[in-house]
């Protein structure tokens, strides 16, 4: 049992849940314009990432790009992490690969509580990932509660790179935001996630 | 069977290659110096994947980079794909997903003839990846010729995105070049890559 073998039924099952879902949890957020570098970048990089269709150029030209930005704007003080073992409950099936996550520590050498955002990469559809997203927003609440450095909320987003789906955990509560956001609105995705970071979302 | 199981020794026992190392085959390609927008996050970039320490971070904050550069200095009239399955010939055990090709078709949407670059991307010790990528190489032979679209040489690189090593194969010849490449000469490691694209080296 690891994160990936979680539908979203079974993780709400298996840790009792409690959902919530909405239209626009994350819409009313402030956007954070990209810099010119960036909205560049993706202009030439989307079509590229949709033509070759992989889960892998995905990530690579869209998701790494949207992420480091995020760190950029702010001023590396926090950081992510691509592809690292974040294995936390092994009896629970709270182990396994993260696609990205970010924590509110700078250190980049080694993952440091608070982790604050999951980010799970999907090729076709974000939707399948929400499961496996939550498992890992779960382990990371577990994570930051035994580090001692708990944080009321934890967030997640599963992402085709040109689709994002947003999702927040506060306590047992579960928000689902079902509206998708288009990496064309790259502001309103930045702003989101940059709320998640400031932890206001 | 598939690429991944091949050491450079499997390799050239399969397919009786004949390996020639020297030193800095590929050191008179001329340079190709890139934009100055990737001068100026790759210092950054490097740091950020060399702290993260995954084969997913390099290839997302570094390799791709360069790739993408690559392209445009092709003015897009090339391709490359990024973890798609290249399976041909099963028997022989060359099937597998690649980390990274370049083609000298400019179509995206779909692998078309020739296959000019393999890159295999690891997190440490490149000459690890040298069977691995040989195998490629000998899988891109055989497509482009049932393609009806041989060409006399097909290009390999492992790297770590801060290190690169680079291979070439000419009928059963693989030459190994001896010189690691750091990416801090990634002038150097673009020309040799626009030379290989040229089919100049």
């Amino acid at each position: 049992m690891a994160y990936s073998n979680f539908t979203l039924e079974g993780v709400l099952t298996a840790f009792r849940l409690e959902i919530v879902e909405s239209i626009g949890t994350f819409s009313n957020i402030e956007p954070v314009a990209p810099s010119a570098a960036l909205a560049a970048e993706l202009e030439k990089k989307v079509p590229v990432a949709a033509a070759i269709n992989t889960e892998k150029a995905r990530s690579e030209l869209i998701v790494a790009n949207v992420l480091f930005e995020l760190l950029e704007q702010f001023n590396r003080r926090i950081s992510f992490f691509s592809g690292i073992d974040f294995s936390v409950d092994v009896e629970s099936g709270l182990t396994g690969v993260c696609d990205f996550l970010v924590s509110l520590s700078p250190m980049q050498s080694l993952l440091q509580a608070p982790v604050i955002v999951l980010v799970e990469a999907k090729k076709d559809d974000p939707a399948p990932g929400l499961g496996q997203c939550v498992a890992e927003m779960i382990a990371a609440q577990r994570f930051n509660a035994e580090k001692g450095n708990d944080i009321p909320c934890v967030y997640g987003a599963a992402t085709t790179g040109t689709e994002w789906k947003f999702l927040k955990l506060k306590g047992n509560c579960l928000s689902i935001d079902i509206t998708v956001y288009p990496i064309a609105q790259c502001d309103r995705i930045l702003g989101i996630l940059s709320s998640m970071v400031e932890q206001k979302a | 069977m598939a690429y991944s199981n091949f050491t450079l020794d499997t390799v050239r026992r399969a397919f009786q290659l004949e390996i020639v190392e020297s030193a800095g085959i590929f050191s008179e390609a001329s340079k190709v110096v890139p934009q100055d927008r990737f001068i100026a996050e790759l210092a950054e970039r490097v740091e950020l994947a060399i702290s993260s320490g995954t084969e997913k971070a390099r290839s997302e904050l570094i390799v791709t980079d360069v790739l993408f550069e690559l392209r445009k200095h092709f003015n897009r009239r090339i391709s490359f794909f990024s973890g798609i399955e290249f399976s041909v010939d099963a028997e022989q055990g060359l099937t597998g997903i690649c980390d990274f090709l370049v083609s000298l078709s400019p179509i995206l949407s779909f692998l078309e003839a020739p296959v000019i670059i393999l890159v295999e991307a690891k997190r440490e010790n490149l000459t690890t990846g040298f069977g691995q990528c040989a195998a490629e190489m000998i899988a891109a032979q055989r497509f482009n010729k049932e393609k009806g679209n041989a060409i006399p040489c097909i290009y390999g690189t492992t790297t770590s995105g801060t290190e690169w090593r680079f291979l070439k194969l000419e009928g059963v010849r693989l030459h190994i070049d001896r010189a690691v490449y750091p990416i801090a000469q990634c002038d150097k490691i673009l020309g040799i890559l626009a030379s290989m694209v040229e089919q100049k080296v």
